[in-house]
């Protein structure tokens, strides 16, 4: 039942102290914005690079002098590997076509050499979930046993560099929220601090005349929920001014903020991550009430 | 009802109460007089746990002071009513509210408050001064609150420390007939005082205590 009255405390220390308050909800608010434009970073650089895999592509190099047979064999073989998403086969001829397609006005390059110095290959998409370094790795092993295969091609440095930027992002991220996070914490917990400081004289007589802890706590819970609140409101119509106004205008002129993708649960979570991290701060501000 | 065995107290150098024994007996209505600095409040603040005592054993009732877990504290506390020296009014809660929180504290739903609190406020000749904060009463009225706050929860004891320090005489003496008639619905009712005239001729106990020690026992 005191939970009401607790509500009811809370609401009017919140009114009381209205300015104090307010400073503690922008200051909030603020950190939760950039929270939500770190984790939007992360998560665009994270889709970004989840759409390279699809253009990653391994070169099977075959010796000269396979059989169609024999070609058919390794085909099937690499069609049978899980991580292998199609392959296709580039005879000597086809190659020489696609290098003639590709250097198009510059093909007298190609004049005077009598026989054709390309090799017959394989190019191997793979699936999006096996374009990782370690996958590709052991792909590329397992291949080079293959009988037939002089030699394999993929962009190594490529993908151990898309892999850094991402674990980096990932990492900074994570950092960036976890610090921001802190500081949203340690807003709560000074504003509730000083609350408690204030009504020290009246806790105190909440104490001598038989107050548990819970119903000294739960007005200060609830008054750092109710900031946390507030903060993760006023950071949710920031963001959403800052996706209308900005990106969808922008958008308009500048098509490539079209790829900018802002998850819409993020706008429903900042609330609740608010109201969890004022009544983290509050409940650490509190500590552990004695009695004598 | 309450029972001091070997008590002491001390702070740093000075012992505030030294070997202290005595008992009150339930439904019993005693006095502890004595000069000011003699150990009267401190003796109060051990029953109401405000204090340890530093030896000695202490027992309210049922409960064993010492081997009272914390968290109980607050269970221990809603049995005892006590009349504070410095009142502890909070002033930005008017009369009604100070005296209601006594019951907030034990959850009661808030038509059971108000239905008490009218009736205590009835009892104290107060109810047309619920709407009131404690700055706009006098002295005797803010005392009258404090006993209605102290008596709201029914407390099996009732202390009081210095109930009629700067009241007049008049005043003084509508104060201990209402302690008087506390009393007389059962409850223990245990008054520290340096005001002779507040026991003169009531037939109670008087312990009588000076530099922490219980020096005599007389009847008022």
């Amino acid at each position: 039942m005191y939970i009401l009255y607790s509500l009811r405390l809370a609401i009017q220390s919140v009114w009381h102290e209205k300015w104090i308050n307010l400073l503690s909800v922008l200051t909030i608010a603020a950190g939760l914005f950039m929270i939500t434009l770190t984790f939007f970073s992360v998560y665009n650089m994270d889709l970004a690079t989840k759409k390279l895999p699809e253009k990653f592509s391994m070169m099977l190099y075959l010796n000269n002098d396979l059989s169609e047979q024999e070609v058919g064999n390794i085909m099937s073989t690499l069609k049978k590997n899980i991580a292998v998403e199609r392959a296709r086969y580039i005879s000597k001829d086809k190659a020489l076509e696609e290098l003639k397609g590709v250097l198009k006005n510059a093909d007298y390059v190609l004049e005077g050499i009598n026989e054709n110095p390309l090799p017959a290959s394989i190019e191997v998409k793979l699936r999006q979930e096996s374009v990782s370094i370690s996958k590709v790795k052991k792909l590329a092993a397992d291949i080079r046993k293959i009988k037939g295969i002089e030699e394999v091609e993929y962009g190594e440095q490529f993908l151990n560099s898309i892999h850094s930027i991402k674990a980096g992002a990932q990492t900074l991220g994570l950092l960036m929220i976890s610090v921001m996070s802190t500081g949203v914490i340690f807003v709560c917990y000074s504003t509730v601090k000083i609350m408690f400081y204030r009504r020290k004289e009246e806790i105190e007589t909440f104490k001598l005349l038989g107050a548990t802890r819970g119903f000294i706590r739960a007005p200060f819970v609830i008054e750092g929920g109710i900031l946390g609140i507030g903060g993760g409101v006023v950071s949710l119509i920031g963001t959403m001014a800052l996706y209308y106004t900005l990106f969808y205008k922008l958008a308009l002129t500048m098509p490539i903020f079209k790829i900018i993708v802002f998850p819409s649960e993020v706008f429903i979570a900042l609330p609740f991550v608010g109201l969890a991290l004022g009544v983290s701060g509050a409940v650490i501000a509190l500590g552990r009430i004695r009695f004598s | 009802m309450i029972h001091f065995t070997n008590v002491s107290k001390i702070y740093e150098n000075h012992a505030a109460l030294r070997d202290i024994t005595f008992s009150i007996e339930k439904g019993e209505m005693a006095f502890i007089t004595g000069p000011s600095g003699a150990g009267k409040s401190t003796l109060l603040k051990i029953i109401y746990l405000s204090e340890k005592p530093d030896e000695g054993s202490v027992t309210i009732a049922e409960w064993e002071l010492s081997k009272l877990k914390e968290s109980s504290i607050p269970f221990l506390r809603r049995n005892i009513g006590v009349v504070f020296q410095d009142f502890r009014l909070l002033d930005n809660r008017n009369v009604f509210d100070n005296i209601a929180m006594a019951l907030r504290i034990r959850g009661m739903t808030e038509y059971e408050v108000k239905e008490r609190v009218m009736e205590v406020l009835k009892t104290v000749n107060l109810r047309h001064k619920a709407d009131s904060f404690p700055k706009t009463l006098s002295g005797g009225e803010q005392q009258r609150v404090v006993i209605a706050r102290a008596i709201v929860g029914e407390p099996t004891v009732l202390l009081a420390d210095e109930p009629t320090g700067n009241l007049d005489a008049d005043t003084a003496a509508g104060i201990t007939r209402m302690f008087k008639e506390i009393n007389a619905k059962g409850t223990t009712v245990l008054v520290a005082t340096h005001n002779k005239e507040l026991f003169r001729n009531t037939g109670r106990r008087v312990l009588k205590i000076d530099n922490g020690t219980i020096v005599g026992e007389e009847m008022g």
